[in-house]
């Protein structure tokens, strides 16, 4: 990252500041790189499906109708012509609950990797800002959190608090959140310990941004690469918690409640407990290697 | 070296505590009422606040807490609301079986994971190598609850081989769980072994061992090896956290009587104390298990010890 | 002390026609690119050059230790006695690492495993070359630990409970372990601080008279090349451009690069006198200039340098020089 410390000029205007984050060629350097990751690609591919299906879902079925309506004449029927997934136990067509099951997985890890992404970063910048007890106080919380494996928190907080989405998000996202206020914190560090703080100090809001500037593009990289990995989490820990009955609640379709009330008839309907569990399994996988393939354009090793 | 295992037992003692209080606070954030839970149907003002004071409810939160960790020290951990026994005593009965899964996968997973993942790194570029990472990849991307219904499925219901729930038939009964959740852990251990094996094999320290004349073998196995196992205990150590959390499912989807099910049973019906007793109990799991992970570190990385025992 | 082994006289070490490219994604690098060298039995040869030159890569192919697969020889011969290094099988190679020749590696940080002892370290190379059981090798390995200036009772300790000239020092105790015939030390001062550096090269001078070991000394500092080597090649850009005795480099230099690199030293008797750099940048190894790699340097360029390799001109039996400036001139064209 240190050829961007020649290249950072002085800004007149905010506009100046912002348009420097178009530079065409670096970006495409990124691309290029990444795209010679096919794994990678293959990622982004599979996980631009799964996003396409999810935003378009009520294109493709409406949700009153066809994914919470019950329809139990219809119930148990195998994949095949008008349903391509099979119909549940209700007689609900299949591929309309899971690509609404996505919008619901999707949305919530979304926001929950957002709302860690948020707490995390503000309590890494202050904690990396003013150092001292501060610093090592909010570091040991993290810790602590860091240590407590993401799925029995989420348990303990939905015991206390109730299932409901907003407990889930909460508590997905303090436990995303140390990873998070790590790796801004170690940037803001680098930056602090260069001179660019008393320029700040002294001079005023063009070299604010300067600062911003260097924060940013510290961490932008790694921050990058932890948020896709996140959101795969997060989908496991959502998709867990419901198939256990302590996440998304039926009638709504969630992949894992799917698996869930599947379960009883999947002796002799595998194909209620196949296509949800490939949905996860997809979404999880390609987004592991979208993550995966980000680590290793952004960060490439020294070449061997 | 037993200096610093006491040292480090010691410094557990710490840890436990600030566990045990994390979880008792977001225990008694919950907003149900312990006395209506309890009593039911019987539940009347009088009762409801006789009971309270009983359970020592109405007190300050520290006052509670402290008779908390009293009662943990002498391994009482209270009354389960629902079914008015000691909940230690129900942890008792369901602890086992989870040991012995997590036990049994994480055996498995390493005897299997860690020479693949040492095998591969050496050639990098082979079949086997690159087979690896994509078993490795769809591994740890498999949803575990998911995995284990398609293991019953195959296994259970078309071929008939291992049973599908319960622990029945003893051993044969904690194969399929054990499976299942080891390929999770499997695939963990496979990949990090093998990335940080191909980083150390890229060493000057590496180097220098060639230069002298060392076998390719003792290299690989002296030098490179031993410095390439830090990282991956470290992951190993995270992923038991990991690995318990997903016990909760695994035995949900398996319908074993562990601990993991007793919390999800617990959480559905309110049960407060055995909420707490259980989270604390697989809480003190993952403590020791870093704790044994920071042992064998030591064990290996004469740099740890030194800041322990002040041999520097 | 070890008996000297005899090797067969005239040279120890032959190279011929080196060639060495790093291959990495879609980029080549060109890291040597044909040179000849020549290390009689019990002399010492500098070798010369800016980083990036292809020194080290040119040391680890006596130990045929190029990493592979990236590093490809392409062509030429590494002999040692005789014996071409490059075409030895695994079982030859491991008899002939650490014992007929042996190295001392640049970055004493990081040339030790940090998860055993010093001793251990030492010890390893004795048990396999010398055949020796483990306690036995470590008591040998005690003695050089001695030997190289730290006392043997340390032989127990880790290296980080060194410092880095007390590290530099184990490795040349690892690397004189069995007596080799000839050492190659890798710039084995440029790591250290500079009150450490004239002791260790005292330390490796000694040690070399004593041993009666042939030695190749890759540095970029004249001043070490003047104390302790027979003959000096310079080598920029993967070739060697100029060859001599001590005084053919230092009294009579030829090459426009050597000018250059004594030129850059300051002179401490002229103290008004400005620093002579040699103008422009070492060449990108990936896209090496056409012709003679300095001529984008050289201020005794002719157009003739930029295209076609550069006359190579014996300037006296022991002299070589590789320029355009001696196609006619027979000597001090600068």
């Amino acid at each position: 990252m240190e050829e961007n410390v020649s290249k950072v000029r002085s800004f007149s205007t905010r506009r100046e500041f912002y348009r420097q984050f178009r530079r065409k060629s670096y970006a495409q350097e990124l691309w290029g790189r990444f795209v010679k990751n096919k794994t990678a690609v293959l990622g982004l591919a599979i996980f631009f499906v799964i996003l396409m299906l999810a935003i378009l879902a009520p294109l493709l079925a409406d949700y009153n109708s066809v994914v919470i309506k019950l329809n139990v004449s219809e119930r148990l029927q195998k994949p095949g012509a008008g349903h391509i997934f099979g119909t549940d136990e209700l007689g609900r067509d299949i591929f309309a609950r899971v690509i609404y099951g996505a919008r619901n997985s999707l949305t919530i890890s979304f926001i929950s990797v957002a709302f860690a992404l948020t707490l995390g970063g503000i309590l890494g910048a202050i904690s990396g800002y003013f150092g001292g007890v501060v610093d090592n106080g909010i570091m040991r919380v993290m810790d602590v959190f860091l240590c407590l494996p993401e799925i029995l928190m989420a348990l303990a907080f939905v015991a206390v608090f109730g299932t409901s989405i907003p407990n889930l998000i909460i508590s997905a996202g303090l436990s995303f959140s140390p990873k998070f206020a790590r790796i801004v914190r170690s940037a803001v560090l680098s930056v602090r310990g260069s001179e660019y703080l008393e320029a700040a100090r002294s001079i005023g809001a063009r070299d604010f941004y300067i600062i911003i500037n260097h924060v940013i593009i510290n961490c932008i990289g790694p921050i990058i690469v932890q948020v896709t990995l996140y959101i795969a989490h997060a989908i496991l820990i959502i998709s867990s918690l419901s198939f256990i009955g302590l996440g998304v609640q039926s009638p709504a379709p969630e992949w894992g409640n799917m698996l869930s009330s599947g379960r009883e008839y999947m002796r002799d309907a595998s194909y209620l407990v196949v296509s949800p569990g490939l949905a996860i399994f997809f979404t999880i996988l390609s987004l592991n290697l979208l993550g995966d393939g980000l680590r290793d354009t952004l960060d490439p090793r020294l070449k061997q | 070296m037993i200096v610093y295992i006491i040292k480090r037992i010691f410094l557990m003692i710490p840890i436990i505590l600030a566990l045990t209080f994390v979880v008792f606070s977001i225990v008694s954030l919950t907003p149900s009422d312990a006395a209506y839970a309890i009593l039911g149907s019987e539940y009347t003002e009088e009762n409801g606040a006789q009971l309270r004071a009983e359970l020592g409810l109405d007190k300050p939160f520290f006052v509670r807490y402290f008779k908390y960790i009293v009662g943990l020290a002498q391994g009482d951990m209270g009354i389960s609301y629902i079914n008015k026994a000691p909940v230690v005593d129900q942890l008792k009965a369901r602890f086992p079986n989870t040991f012995k899964i997590t036990i049994m996968s994480m055996t498995f997973s390493v005897l299997i994971g860690l020479p693949i993942g040492v095998v591969t790194a050496t050639k990098p570029n082979s079949f086997l190598s690159r087979l690896s990472l994509v078993i490795g990849m769809m591994g740890i991307s498999i949803p575990g609850f998911w995995l284990g219904m398609l293991m019953i499925l195959f296994f259970a219901v078309k071929l008939g081989w291992l049973p599908s729930s319960g622990v029945d038939e003893g051993f044969r009964s904690l194969i399929l769980p054990s499976l299942t959740l080891g390929i999770n852990f499997l695939a963990s251990v496979m990949r990090t072994t093998r990335s940080s094996m191909m980083e150390t094999v890229r060493t000057d320290y590496v180097r220098t061992a060639r230069s002298k004349g060392l076998s390719e073998r003792k290299v690989i196995f002296d030098h490179a090896l031993g410095n390439a196992l830090m990282p991956t205990i470290t992951v190993v150590g995270v992923q038991v956290g990991t690995l318990l959390g997903s016990m909760v499912l695994t035995e949900t989807v398996f319908a074993i009587p562990g601990t993991g099910r007793l919390l999800v049973e617990a959480i559905n019906k309110r049960d407060m104390p055995t909420v707490l007793g259980a989270l604390v109990l697989l809480g003190v799991c993952v403590a020791v298990c870093n704790l044994v992970v920071d042992i064998i570190y030591a064990y290996i990385d004469p740099r740890i010890k030194a800041q322990y025992t002040g041999r520097t | 002390m070890e008996e000297k082994r005899t090797a067969a006289s005239g040279n120890l070490l032959e190279i011929e026609n080196l060639v060495i490219q790093y291959v990495s994604n879609d980029e080549i690098t060109h890291a040597v690119n044909g040179i000849d060298l020549q290390i009689p039995v019990g002399k010492t040869l500098g070798l010369v050059g800016e980083t990036g030159a292809g020194k080290t890569t040119t040391a680890l192919s006596i130990l045929n230790l190029v990493p592979a697969p990236q590093g490809r020889i392409l062509s030429g011969t590494v002999k040692v006695e005789g014996n071409d290094v490059l075409r030895m099988n695994e079982k030859q190679l491991q008899a002939f690492r650490g014992n007929s020749v042996a190295m001392i590696f640049q970055d004493p940080m990081t040339a030790l495993n940090p998860i055993k002892t010093v001793g251990d370290q030492i010890a390893e190379g004795i048990a396999v070359h010398k055949n020796l059981n483990k306690a036995a090798a470590f008591e040998e390995a005690m003695s050089m630990l001695e030997l190289v200036g730290i006392p043997s009772g340390r032989a127990r300790e880790y290296p980080h409970q060194f410092s880095g000239g007390m590290k530099q020092r184990v490795v040349i105790a690892i690397a004189l372990a069995c007596n080799p015939l000839l050492l190659i030390a890798d710039e084995p001062t440029t790591a250290l601080d500079v009150t450490i550096q004239a002791q260790v090269l005292k330390l490796i001078n000694e040690l070399r008279v004593k041993y009666q070991m042939s030695m190749l000394m890759i540095t970029h500092d004249l001043g070490i090349v003047a104390e302790v080597c027979d003959a000096v090649a310079i080598m920029y850009a993967g070739k060697i451009v100029e060859y001599g005795t001590l005084e053919d480099i230092f009294d009579h230099f030829s090459h426009p690069y050597t000018k250059g690199l004594f030129d850059s030293l300051p002179n401490i008797e002229d103290r008004r006198a400005e620093l002579k750099p040699i103008k422009g940048l070492i060449p990108d190894p990936t896209n090496l200039p056409g012709g003679c790699s300095f001529h984008p340097r050289c201020n005794y360029c002719t157009p003739e340098c930029t295209q076609g390799e550069p006359f190579v001109r014996q300037l006296s039996e022991t002299h070589v020089v590789r320029c355009n400036l001696y196609r006619d001139a027979g000597r001090n064209a600068l």
